[in-house]
């Protein structure tokens, strides 16, 4: 049997192969599907270009997640000791969640001059949501048992917290990230897309359009390669960040060791 | 006669010849959770007595887990009080850890191993330092668990984890000990053998336990004193003493302890009659 990751890696050799090899036998057209080695090819000659983009890319991605890490999990606490925060705060993070990030960004991009910020207040808004959600039902979700046992000795809330409910609340708080770390990409992108590109150095996304202002579709290609690669290692980041903290006791990774 | 039903009478006199002995006393006691209709428990009048092994036997539902949390204050009646004699037994802030507590299931943190799970206690009581690791190193040993201190719960089996669960309840160095069903998930041959161990650990520490289960075996087996209930509502149906009995090892094979069975099982039987 294979291992689950020489699973993966082959599946995706397969379908670059017949990918690679369709183009040659079928005579495709490479300004609409370029082959992979074209793409490639592309990637190496823009090397600078892209990979400067990308740095732009990850530095607002990451710092959009970095600071849903920190506002999600802040609120979270805030909304657990106090019903009337809930209440109040609730419902303005849930509007903001369902609204469509493509109509606010416009009014994002008024408001914030530097477009690199606004850029990242539309990366941030998408990507925190999901960290707070799945945050709060972590924490509603401590066992009464557990909650009484603390109790028993007189725990005062801040102890409640720290010995309980926080660490409950933590694989959670792991599974929000994995979901917000791509959101957090999704929305540098998106973001950049709308609000136009990033001064200093544009992103990924303004190499997309470039691209397409150019017809140069194997360099498109490359750039859309680029965030889907970087999503990818984002997410297994994330995975092997989860794996560390939580293979000792959590029954997710029980068939682990 | 070794053993006598207690009128009311003999309890009140009971309560004078023994004053001082009496470390809790539960009158009329009821407990109306805002979900149901009617009480869950009903006038309950209870006492502890210094060194006493008391159980609390009774069909599932009809409030003995109650009672227990009434005690140790996670549970506040509806009405009726409990009387502290000898004081600082109950959970006060000054004093939070005279009663401890073993929950029905071993109730560890599986994000932390052994040793800070026995230690749990302390670190909400706020005592850390040598004194600390010397408490927790005396209760290790004294339940069995030397080696395991940096196992994590999942690694336990149900036995190990009930013994972490004990050892975490011990650690405070309480006088009252109050039990839930502890040995309920485990098999007959561990469950007697972990039962004997705390009676054991009760000696040397001079526990006073209140154990609550719904094994007649077990409650004849390990305890001086004896309250069957009723369900629906729960009440105090009827109390045994067996105090003068020799409880050796080999007293689970004798006559009298079957015996005594039979008059718990009887009363446990004409209570399920009562409406």
């Amino acid at each position: 049997m294979l291992s689950k990751r020489t699973h993966s890696t082959l599946s995706a050799v397969v379908i670059f192969i017949l990918w690679e090899a369709s183009f040659h036998l079928f005579d495709m057209k490479w300004y609409l599907l370029p082959p992979p080695s074209m793409i490639f090819n592309s990637m190496l000659d823009n090397a600078y270009l892209l990979f400067s983009s990308l740095a732009t890319t990850l530095r607002i991605a990451f710092t959009a997640l970095i600071l849903s890490i920190i506002i999600s999990f802040s609120l979270a606490i805030i909304f657990y000791l106090s019903k009337f925060a809930e209440r109040s705060i609730m419902p303005i993070t849930v509007t903001l969640q369902v609204t469509p990030i493509i109509a606010i960004a416009p009014l994002i991009s008024i408001w914030v001059n530097s477009s690199e910020l606004a850029t990242l207040v539309c990366a941030f808004l998408v990507a925190f949501f999901p960290l707070l959600a799945n945050t709060m039902s972590g924490l509603k979700s401590t066992e009464k048992n557990h909650l009484e046992l603390v109790q028993l000795y007189g725990a005062n809330k801040y102890q409640v917290l720290r010995y309980v409910v926080i660490p409950s609340a933590l694989p959670f708080f792991l599974s929000g990230l994995k979901v917000s770390s791509g959101l957090a990409l999704i929305g540098a992108v998106v973001g950049e897309f709308v609000i136009g590109p990033i001064s200093g150095h544009s992103g990924l996304a303004y190499r997309i359009i470039e691209s397409g202002y150019q017809l140069d579709i194997p360099k498109m290609f490359a750039s859309v390669f680029l965030i889907s690669i970087s999503g990818i290692l984002l997410f297994n980041l994330i995975k092997l960040i989860s794996f560390i903290v939580l293979r000792k006791w959590h029954s997710s990774f029980q068939q682990l060791d | 006669m070794a053993l006598r039903l207690l009128t009311d009478r003999d309890r009140k006199k009971n309560i004078d010849d023994n004053e001082l002995n009496l470390i809790a006393q539960l009158s009329s006691i009821s407990k109306k959770f805002k979900s149901a209709k009617t009480e869950s428990i009903k006038d309950i009048n209870l006492e502890i007595y210094q060194g006493d092994f008391l159980s609390i036997i009774g069909p599932s539902g009809c409030g003995k887990t109650s009672i227990l949390k009434i005690m140790c204050g996670l549970l506040r009646p509806s009405s009726g009080k409990i009387n502290w004699p000898t004081s600082n037994f109950q959970n006060s802030p000054e004093n939070p850890a005279n009663l401890s507590f073993v929950f029905q299931e071993p109730n560890l943190l599986p994000w932390i191993n052994v040793y800070e799970n026995i230690k749990l206690p302390l670190k909400v009581l706020g005592e850390s330092g040598y004194k600390a690791d010397e408490k927790i190193y005396d209760v290790i040993n004294l339940v069995g668990l030397k080696g395991f201190e940096n196992y994590y719960p999942r690694q336990l089996s149900g036995g190990m984890s009930m013994r972490v669960s004990i050892a975490r309840a011990l650690v405070t160095q309480p006088k009252v000990l109050l039990m839930d069903e502890p040995f309920s998930a485990l098999d007959e041959t561990r469950r007697y053998g972990l039962a004997q161990e705390i009676l054991k650990i009760k000696k040397e520490k001079k526990l006073t336990v209140v154990y609550v289960t719904h094994s007649i075996y077990e409650s004849v087996l390990l305890s001086n004193r004896i309250y069957v209930m009723q369900a629906n509502p729960g009440k105090i149906f009827e109390e045994f003493d067996f105090s003068n009995q020799n409880k050796s090892k080999d007293y689970r094979f004798t006559s009298q302890f079957i015996e005594q069975a039979k008059i718990v099982t009887n009363s446990l039987e004409r209570s399920q009659l009562v409406k």
